[in-house]
């Protein structure tokens, strides 16, 4: 599928309902991701120190502010306000985290990626990085998509068109 | 491509990122604050700050090498560790043959820090370790609502602890701060799962030397 082909599909009437998918996926994801772990902060930093890659003190701090930071763009995809934002800051999120995961495999680690809650050293038989990785570009992809294609189906926010290279979905 | 939104919207939308980002703000920042330790807290007997808040057993015995177990009651594999090499730790405290410090970590929940301030409630009573070894014996499920007050108070009478301060204790959870001090020292010192044991600073190797208690016992006494 090339460019040209996303481009017409989601200037096609499917574009926009395709587009509140990806913004109800990506932003229930996000949502119940950081949810999961907003209450329990020591095992949250402990998740982000396993991936032995940031200082510490640095770890730590992530460690609380990341789940509230995933609810926050989770709120704001569901209900369709700034999508274009916080779908890019979604995506990057992803990608950040498919980095983190790979550094951790590569260098032969064995922890969770603590993604759901959870996270910290395992059996090495209990990693799954593999299928970590794929969900994680699942998620970054329909990120960028609707940075790119922002307008969809029910969202708080009304975009409207100004180029016109997308047909308005409202 | 570019997407603009209409005029009365536009306040609507500033106005819904704002709280969301304010949200997120306050809310990282109570986690933070609600997790931090406190200089000030009521601490066990045997507890040692410079021992990262741990309940230490043989302080000042020379030359002998330091032992640091970080464990959560809640965790599985740490009933298991306890079962396997319990009794090879409690005979190294009683001959005195290694300095050994528990770090209570509650990363599991609630629960946790209720099982870890009843185990400081029994430390002051010297049956940290008789507690340590009934509680993991009959673990409950995890956060499952089993660790209230009444099951940590049969622990407690289970090994003889009868006393009306325990049971003060375990009801107040007065060292509930205190249980934050080890959570938030073991953090720091990049405790990543449990149980994890360091003999002299170093850790054990997990694969070889954690649930084996003929490599375990040489490992600790060297």
């Amino acid at each position: 599928m090339n460019i040209n082909e996303i481009d017409k599909f989601a200037n096609s009437k499917y574009g926009p309902w395709f587009g509140l998918l990806a913004r109800l996926i990506l932003g229930g994801v996000l949502f119940a991701a950081g949810w999961l772990k907003i209450f329990t902060p020591a095992k949250s930093q402990m998740a982000v120190r396993a991936y032995e890659v940031l200082p510490n003190s640095v770890a730590n701090f992530l460690g609380i502010f990341l789940p509230w930071f995933e609810v926050g763009l989770g709120v704001l995809l569901v209900l369709g306000i700034a999508v274009r934002l916080s779908a890019f800051l979604g995506g990057a999120l992803m990608v950040v985290f498919i980095a983190a995961i790979s550094q951790a495999w590569a260098r032969g680690l064995s922890i969770d990626c603590g993604c759901f809650g959870g996270g910290g050293a395992i059996d090495p038989s209990e990693t799954k990085y593999l299928s970590e990785i794929l969900r994680d570009i699942a998620f970054a992809l329909l990120g960028f998509y609707l940075f790119r294609y922002p307008l969809t189906r029910f969202a708080v926010e009304k975009l409207t068109k100004t180029q016109g290279d997308q047909v308005n979905g409202n | 491509m570019a997407t603009s939104s209409s005029g009365g919207d536009k306040f609507t939308r500033n106005l819904v990122i704002a709280m969301v980002a304010l949200v997120v703000v306050v809310g990282a920042g109570f986690s933070y604050f609600g997790s931090k330790g406190s200089e000030s807290a009521a601490v066990p007997s045997s507890v040692s700050k410079a021992d990262g808040y741990g309940i230490v057993f043989n302080a000042d015995v020379p030359n002998v090498p330091t032992i640091d177990i970080y464990e959560d009651f809640q965790c599985p594999v740490c009933a298991r560790f306890a079962g396997i090499n319990g009794a090879t730790i409690s005979k190294a405290i009683e001959e005195k043959k290694a300095k050994v410090v528990y770090h209570m970590l509650s990363f599991l929940g609630t629960e946790s820090i209720l099982a870890a301030n009843a185990s400081a409630c029994a430390a002051d009573e010297d049956k940290f370790l008789a507690f340590h070894k009934a509680f993991y014996a009959n673990q409950p499920a995890e956060n499952a609502g089993a660790i209230n007050a009444t099951f940590l108070k049969s622990i407690g009478a289970a090994v003889g602890i009868t006393s009306e301060k325990f049971s003060t204790c375990v009801d107040n959870g007065g060292y509930a701060d205190w249980v934050k001090n080890v959570a938030e020292a073991g953090a720091k010192a990049n405790v990543n799962s449990t149980p994890t044991v360091f003999v002299n600073g170093k850790e054990l190797d997990r694969n070889t030397e954690y649930f084996n208690v003929e490599a375990f016992a040489k490992a600790i006494t060297g």
